[in-house]
């Protein structure tokens, strides 16, 4: 008993100390957001300081007016939630057809495909980016829809991903489904697709993160204020504020940021194990 | 096995003599379409033409269009005006003798960027991963904390930022004093903007680098580091002979990742220093496409950029992973 005690008492120090070192990190790391959550709750000024001065005036509504100071942000949400679930959706409708091909057919060229599907990851993004806007100047798909999507509904990612994970999947099941009639179009989406959900959602909450977040080619491909995504909408709206704003600036900045941070929280399962398929396993 | 089904039952029955040459083809047809190997190329193709529609259209035709451009002279619309060889590529790595050292300064700049970001991000998240594998009460939501910029886009964290430096709000009032910078703010200095996107960016990334080192060292089997105590190996040693060594495929992995895409950097640039005389390359690319509608000398810098990512890649790949070792 004393002895037990004795081990308790020496890893008090130890504990504290473990303690305190996640403390201070975690502040460190979390600064810049309590700074920008700081300036969106001190009301319009220009000279803010870095802690709001009266905690007892915050201007918690600020996250509510900023709708009314700036109406576009609703669209611009609109536009990133339409873009980033349409990129989503794309993107496993596309994997799951090239993977099942991959994963189940026996066909001459099947190598070819595959590295068809893994080498458009060896090319950079900047490297496609010149031509790509000229092609979506001259198809008229500035400013809409399919011009923020459907250059991003194929990812050789995904396709890996979703060869990978099919593989794992017997092959009994296949073959068993075949002899019973099944054909290969309703195998696919009846049978494979459900029993690769821990795939899918991986795959989904990592392409539906990335998209949120993309900003060099919506602020190439739109240039009418409504047609900007979240991303280009809260930079544009810094310089027509003039910057002088900085409540509403920073309240639009932690609004845009909700969703991500929330898929983060609740999606941190498959977000992880969608990144670590690239690290561990590749 | 339908397939079947439906192709014999569509063959005509009792063919006419004039007919006979077109039955024989038919018949040709069909055993060729039956064969298993030939109708599995064909449905495979099917289902893999969304995919390959999306990548020819969006990837290889754009890039060799990118390449064709690069050995033109272009219009204000982006067309092809007039066969220029390899002049553009000349200028940009200044082998033309025209004296012009601003593409490859930028180039340098990109790398000396690079080297800003990569090693602080890696050796912070390593420690950060290190630290959060202690067994104590919460450590899950100090675990969130640690992942949470994953979330935050680098344009938000940009914009964060960018008031962060803002003079202002007095949020870095004393770096400026301490390093006695003329300027009101960090981004306004030559010497000191580059490292403060590079500040910018370690936080950025530290989420990612985080998650992917925790993960690496929560793969390493346990009883490794039970056997090394018994043998009597302190907290040092077990880092140094046992995660550092497993670890290093995943390190190795967070180099290469974070090399890239710091040289590909662009938004940090737009946001915190868009009219810094000394930029990145990837920003000199956009100021000449966007700014001068200069497409063919962008499209080669853009392929540049594509052979120096392709090379580090694979000279990091050569020199890194002798040292790796492998599960």
């Amino acid at each position: 008993m004393n002895a037990y005690a004795g081990v308790r008492q020496s890893r008090i120090p130890y504990f504290a100390m473990v303690y305190g070192l996640l403390i201070l990190t975690s502040l460190i790391l979390l600064s810049p957001l309590l700074f920008s959550l700081s300036l969106a709750l001190q009301g319009p000024t220009i000279s803010p300081s870095l802690l709001p001065p009266d905690l007892s005036k915050l201007d918690w509504g600020i996250f509510l007016s900023v709708f009314q100071d700036e109406p576009l942000i609703a669209r611009w949400i609109l536009n990133s939630f339409v873009v980033a679930t349409g990129v989503t959706l794309g993107v496993i409708f596309t994997s799951s057809l090239f993977a099942y091909a991959l994963a189940y057919f026996n066909f001459p060229g099947k190598t070819l495909l595959l590295f068809v599907a893994l080498g458009s990851l060896m090319i950079p993004f900047e490297a496609t980016l010149i031509a790509n806007y000229l092609l979506i100047a001259e198809w008229k798909w500035m400013n809409t829809y399919q011009g923020l999507i459907l250059p991003f509904v194929a990812s050789g990612f995904g396709i890996f991903l979703m060869r990978q994970y099919f593989l794992t999947l017997p092959r009994e099941l296949y073959d068993a489904a075949m002899v019973d009639g099944c054909n290969r179009f309703r195998y696919l989406w009846l049978v494979l697709v459900p029993l690769s959900r821990p795939a899918i959602a991986t795959l989904a909450v990592y392409t539906f993160l990335n998209t949120w977040n993309q900003f060099y080619w919506p602020l190439l491909i739109t240039n009418t204020n409504e047609w900007r995504t979240t991303q280009v909408g809260i930079t544009i709206f810094r310089s027509f504020e003039g910057g002088a704003v900085f409540n509403t600036q920073m309240a639009a900045t932690l609004i845009v940021m909700l969703p991500t941070l929330l898929l983060l929280i609740l999606g941190q399962r498959q977000l992880v194990s969608g990144l670590t398929s690239g690290a561990l396993k590749g | 096995m339908q397939d079947d089904l439906h192709i014999s039952a569509s063959l005509p029955a009792a063919p006419s003599s004039s007919a006979s040459t077109n039955t024989v083809h038919l018949r040709a047809l069909r055993r060729w379409w039956v064969r298993p190997r030939t109708r599995d190329l064909f449905i495979a193709l099917l289902y893999c033409s969304p995919a390959l529609l999306v990548f020819g259209l969006f990837t290889y035709l754009p890039f060799f269009r990118a390449v064709f451009l690069s050995l033109n002279v272009t219009n204000q619309a982006g067309q092809a005006v007039a066969f220029n060889g390899l002049a553009y590529y000349l200028r940009i790595l200044n082998l033309d003798g025209s004296g012009r050292t601003e593409y490859l300064n930028s180039i340098g700049t990109s790398f000396g960027f690079m080297l800003m970001v990569v090693p602080p991000v890696t050796v912070i998240s390593l420690g950060l991963a290190l630290l959060s594998t202690v067994k104590v009460r919460g450590i899950q939501i100090f675990r969130t904390i640690f992942t949470g910029s994953i979330a935050i886009s680098l344009a938000s964290a940009g914009v964060i930022w960018s008031l962060l430096y803002n003079p202002a709000t007095k949020a870095t009032a004393w770096l400026v004093d301490l390093l006695q910078i003329p300027t009101p703010s960090l981004l306004g200095y030559g010497p000191a903007a580059i490292p403060a996107v590079a500040a910018m960016t370690v936080w950025s990334g530290i989420g990612f680098n985080f998650i992917l080192a925790l993960a690496g060292i929560q793969a390493i089997p346990h009883d490794l580091y039970e056997t090394a105590s018994i043998d009597g190996a302190g907290r040092w040693a077990r880092f140094r002979h046992i995660t550092l060594p497993l670890l290093s495929p995943t390190l190795l992995f967070l180099v290469i990742i974070g090399s890239i895409g710091s040289l590909q950097a662009f938004t940090q640039f737009h946001l915190l220093m868009p009219d810094a005389p000394n930029t990145v390359f990837v920003y000199l690319t956009y100021r000449a496409f966007w700014y001068d509608n200069r497409y063919g000398l962008a499209a080669a810098m853009s392929i540049v950029l594509f052979a120096i990512l392709v090379a580090l890649t694979i000279l990091q790949y050569r020199t890194l992973d002798r040292r790796v070792h492998y599960h």
